[in-house]
């Protein structure tokens, strides 16, 4: 609790840089990982700086998302996934994606040892406490498996121990938790979401409209140097994992280069397209609809948030 | 290598030297094996019961602490219980418990959102030992939502009471960490509904030191891994909280670690041997209480058997030089004892080259080499009355066969070796002995115009049958010369060689023939003999038919019947012994009647000595270097 409260101290720093300095104050939606690597290798290799930017990392607190930093000004961009960008739209927040890293869903369902998600009715799911999930949400309304999701911080401790039927993961993060925790991984018990109609874009990076038009310049800039610290990452995996170590120490994340260097490659892996097989960086109108739909349908949405309210114009 | 197996075949002594070592370092093998096999048991019980006590002594340590945490905790619950709509109580009850626990690390009583509406929608009473004093506040804000955390969730998803895996908590004022685990508690209301959870956190940094500092052997360590295979309690630091037993296993499959890491998981307890790090390593497990967690021991299995090691390699060694310094005596030994046989074996060459005076070695032993000595002595004098006897008895061989030679030529020069030269007279004999002299014999005397002839064979063979023959000879030509028939002559050949004039029974079949040279009127007398074969050639040639008669020399005064043939002009007679239709080749098969008849048959006489010649060839073929069987003698007559 006191590193939280700490945290919270320290993260009221950037806002002053950001006003002084215009300097921009980058929040990945959360902690230090491979899953950013990209943001890290750009800052780390100094694209921001050859394009001219002043970008900052800051990570949030587990309990913090990064949205309520959005919210609060103490950040100018951050990463969110499409479904949770739509929410926030929905909500009356009017957001730019300048970036879009992940072309491909990363969500699974993770159930205990030779049981099938798809025929756990009613069973307890775990799900993150900060968002994220609203898929899981949708298909489980939309199959009829009437979930009872279960909000946790952060950790797969709960699954492991038994206290749930099954659980959320990300394919590039809390799927290798749960098999560096010693879980039995088959394709009988993982369901995965793109392969089952839900291949919704997930992370990119998203500023408020209000922000981006006042900064458009420099919105452009720190975006094509994320870039190019993606596709810098892509070629020279080691090095960005020495860079993603090096953030993961300063941290001082619990966790390894094991389990990084799977989730770099894992992220990278989800950042080519399907259908094209090239690393796009774009948001497709398609994925865009089909998550809007969903969610509508699905009465987390009020109304239905267009490509064209998401892209900069 | 071949030079050395070639070396090895000459040499007894190391052949001897090599079994014997061999056998023995057999024996060794086996003796030694049984041996370190046992004492390997042993060390690996003693180290297993070493490893075994200091988990039991851990655990049992660990679970009178978590006891007490228990049990506090269900006092405060039952505290809470009784005033559950007292939020001011609560922070009394946090610090209460760990007042009344030094020990503790911390305590905090959560309630669900908005439970006490006063104080919004957090309220947590947490309690904390800052020092000797303790600190409580009101914890819970959008920053901190505890009902989002394991230990809130976890005993209310699961029912029961439980401890979570342990977690690196900040001391933010001295920025240290400590380890901690915590026991939490769900607290419901008289209906059964949870209302909040109680938590209260024990440092396990002494038990993380404790284990750590466990260290059996030189280089094993100790790890303890939390319910979800986290290390907290590793001899690399950085591993601690960052890598879990699965981790190395995700990049490089590892079945042993990861069955080690289900079943520490599982809350097992025992022992596995497995590679770590490369090393062959004995890894002793066992659950900690109700934590969750498991503690291992790991030990190198060269720090286990180390001692053991180094006594199985000095005792190998000491049996490996042991069998050399064997080998090296046996083979002294061996050779120094088998030196007089080498001795004996130059002398028994000296002997063997003609010496057979040379003296043996005396060895004055009594042993095995002594009686061969001995033997070989009484041997050499053997020898010598041996070679002495030999001579004599060649000396006298020799002596017999140079007689016999002589009786061999005064036998032959008793037979004719010229045939009467007269016109229309062709005439041949041969005489072949089987031995150096033979029982058969021929004969003619020719009386004016008539020419007798004779050709006989005695029984038996040798000397004894030559001088009967010698006598048969004799006799016929002193007949003869008197003019006498053939039938004649056999009577009285017969009443001179029969009854007491034959003492030893020997007897002669003779055939008789007196032939008159001017009409080619044949007499003859056949005295058990051969039939002879008269015609031949391109005359149709066939067995003499005649009168059966005894042999001469069987049975006194017997009267033998003679015959006549008017004429044997143009034909030839042809008269043989035994030795030649009964010559036998190597198979004993006989030359045969039905042969001779045919050869005769199929020969163009030219002469009698051509008919002879051929014939005897055609014996020595049939018998194809045979020794004869018996005498062979021919005789061939032809008159124009």
């Amino acid at each position: 609790m006191l590193t939280a409260i700490l945290t919270l101290c320290f993260n009221m720093v950037p806002f002053t840089m950001a006003a002084q300095d215009e300097t921009i104050v980058f929040t990945p939606q959360w902690t230090a990982q491979a899953q950013f690597a990209g943001y890290y290798v750009a800052e780390a290799k100094g694209f921001y700086r050859e394009a001219g930017v002043k970008v900052h990392i800051e990570h949030p607190t587990p309990t913090q998302p990064a949205m309520a930093r959005l919210q609060h000004n103490q950040c100018q961009a951050t990463t969110l996934q499409l479904c949770q960008a739509l929410e926030i739209v929905d909500g009356g927040i009017p957001l730019v994606n300048i970036l879009q890293t992940s072309m491909n869903n990363a969500m699974v369902i993770v159930s205990a040892r030779n049981e099938d998600p798809l025929k756990q009715k009613g069973a307890r799911v775990g799900i993150w406490s900060v968002g994220f999930g609203q898929l899981a949400i949708c298909m489980s309304i939309m199959d009829h498996l009437n979930y009872e999701f279960v909000r946790f911080a952060q950790n797969v401790n709960l699954f492991v121990a038994g206290a749930l039927d099954a659980t959320l993961a990300m394919s590039y993060n809390e799927y290798y938790q749960l098999v560096q925790a010693g879980i039995t991984v088959t394709d009988k018990n993982v369901y995965r979401f793109c392969d089952h109609g839900y291949n919704v874009q997930e992370d990119g990076v998203y500023m408020t409209r209000s922000y981006y038009e006042k900064h458009r310049n420099q919105a452009i800039r720190f975006a094509q140097a994320s870039k190019r610290g993606w596709e810098y990452a892509a070629k020279h995996p080691d090095e960005a994992l020495d860079i993603v170590m090096k953030y993961v120490d300063r941290e001082k994340i619990g966790t390894n280069r094991v389990m990084q260097q799977l989730m770099l490659q894992e992220v990278l892996r989800l950042q080519v397209d399907r259908e094209s097989k090239k690393r796009e960086f774009r948001l497709r109108p398609d994925m865009v609809k089909r998550a809007s739909h969903l969610m509508v349908q699905n009465r987390m949405l009020d109304r239905e948030v267009t490509y064209q309210e998401l892209i900069a114009k | 290598m071949n030079e050395i197996i070639a070396y090895i075949r000459r040499k007894l002594s190391i052949r001897v030297s090599l079994w014997v070592v061999m056998f023995a370092a057999v024996i060794f093998v086996a003796a030694l094996g049984f041996l370190f096999y046992q004492s390997r048991e042993a060390v690996r019980q003693e180290a297993i019961h070493r490893a075994t006590t200091i988990l039991d002594r851990t655990s049992l340590q660990v679970e009178g602490i978590l006891n007490r945490v228990e049990v506090a905790t269900n006092m405060t619950v039952w505290l809470v219980q009784r005033h559950p709509n007292v939020a001011d109580s609560m922070f009394v009850y946090s610090e209460g418990t760990l007042r009344n626990n030094p020990d503790f690390y911390s305590c905090s009583i959560a309630f669900e959102p908005y439970y006490f509406k006063e104080y919004g929608r957090y309220f947590s009473a947490y309690s904390k030992y800052e020092g000797d004093s303790i600190r409580t506040l009101q914890g819970g804000s959008d920053n901190y939502q505890y009902f989002f955390m394991d230990w809130y969730l976890m005993p209310t998803l699961l029912g029961h009471p439980c401890w979570t895996d342990p977690y690196m908590d900040l001391d933010a004022p001295t920025n240290t960490y400590e380890m901690v685990t915590t026991y939490c508690q769900a607290i419901k209301n008289k209906q059964g509904a949870v209302i909040g959870v109680i938590n209260t956190s024990l440092s396990i940094n002494w038990l993380s030191q404790t284990i750590s500092a466990v260290k059996p052997y030189p280089n094993s360590y100790s790890i303890m891994i939390g319910r979800g295979g986290t290390y907290f309690v590793h001899p690399d630091s950085t591993k601690i909280t960052r890598h879990t037993i699965f981790t190395q296993t995700m990049l490089e499959p590892d079945t042993a670690l990861t069955a080690l890491g289900h079943a520490m998981q599982r809350g097992e307890e025992g022992m596995r041997r497995m590679v770590i790090d490369g090393k062959d390593s004995y890894v002793f497990y066992k659950p900690l209480g109700k934590t969750g967690c498991s503690m291992a021991i790991v030990c190198p299995e060269s720090d286990i058997f180390g001692g053991f090691n180094r006594l199985r390699h000095t005792v190998m060694g000491i049996v490996f030089v042991g069998l050399l310094v064997m080998l090296c005596v046996f083979i002294n030994v061996i050779t120094r004892e088998l030196k007089p046989l080498h001795r004996l074996a130059r002398e028994a060459e000296t002997i063997a080259s003609g010496n057979f005076d040379a003296e043996l070695p005396d060895f004055e032993r009594t042993d095995e080499i002594g009686q061969l000595s001995h033997s070989f002595g009484y041997m050499q004098q053997s020898l010598v009355r041996y070679i002495d006897e030999l001579k004599l008895t060649t000396a006298q061989k020799a002596s017999i066969e140079s007689e016999l030679n002589v009786a061999s030529n005064i036998q032959m020069s008793m037979l004719p070796s010229v045939f009467p030269n007269r016109e229309g007279l062709d005439m041949h004999a041969s005489m072949t002995p089987a031995k150096e002299v033979g029982g058969d014999l021929y004969g003619y005397l020719l009386k004016g115009d008539n020419l007798y002839f004779c050709v006989g064979d005695v029984s038996g063979k040798g000397v004894p049958a030559s001088l009967f023959m010698a006598q048969v000879t004799r006799l016929f030509r002193t007949l003869a010369n008197q003019q006498m028939a053939p039938a004649d002559i056999c009577t009285h050949m017969n009443e001179a060689l029969s009854g007491d004039e034959n003492p030893t029974n020997m007897f002669v079949t003779m055939f008789v023939g007196m032939v008159n040279l001017q009409s080619g009127h044949l007499k003859f007398c056949n005295a058990g003999h051969n039939p002879p074969v008269i015609g031949g050639g391109e005359h149709h040639g066939e067995f003499l038919q005649m009168l059966p008669n005894f042999p001469i020399g069987v049975l006194p005064g017997l009267e033998f019947q003679g015959e006549e043939i008017d004429t044997i002009k143009g034909r030839a007679l042809f008269l043989y012994t035994d030795g030649l239709n009964e010559a036998e080749n190597r198979d004993h098969k006989q030359f045969g009647d039905d042969q001779l008849l045919s050869i005769l048959r199929n020969t163009h006489f030219e002469s009698a000595q051509q008919v002879v010649e051929i014939l005897y060839n055609e014996v020595q073929r049939h018998r194809d270097g045979a020794d004869p069987n018996d005498d062979l003698t021919m005789m061939c007559l032809r008159m124009q």
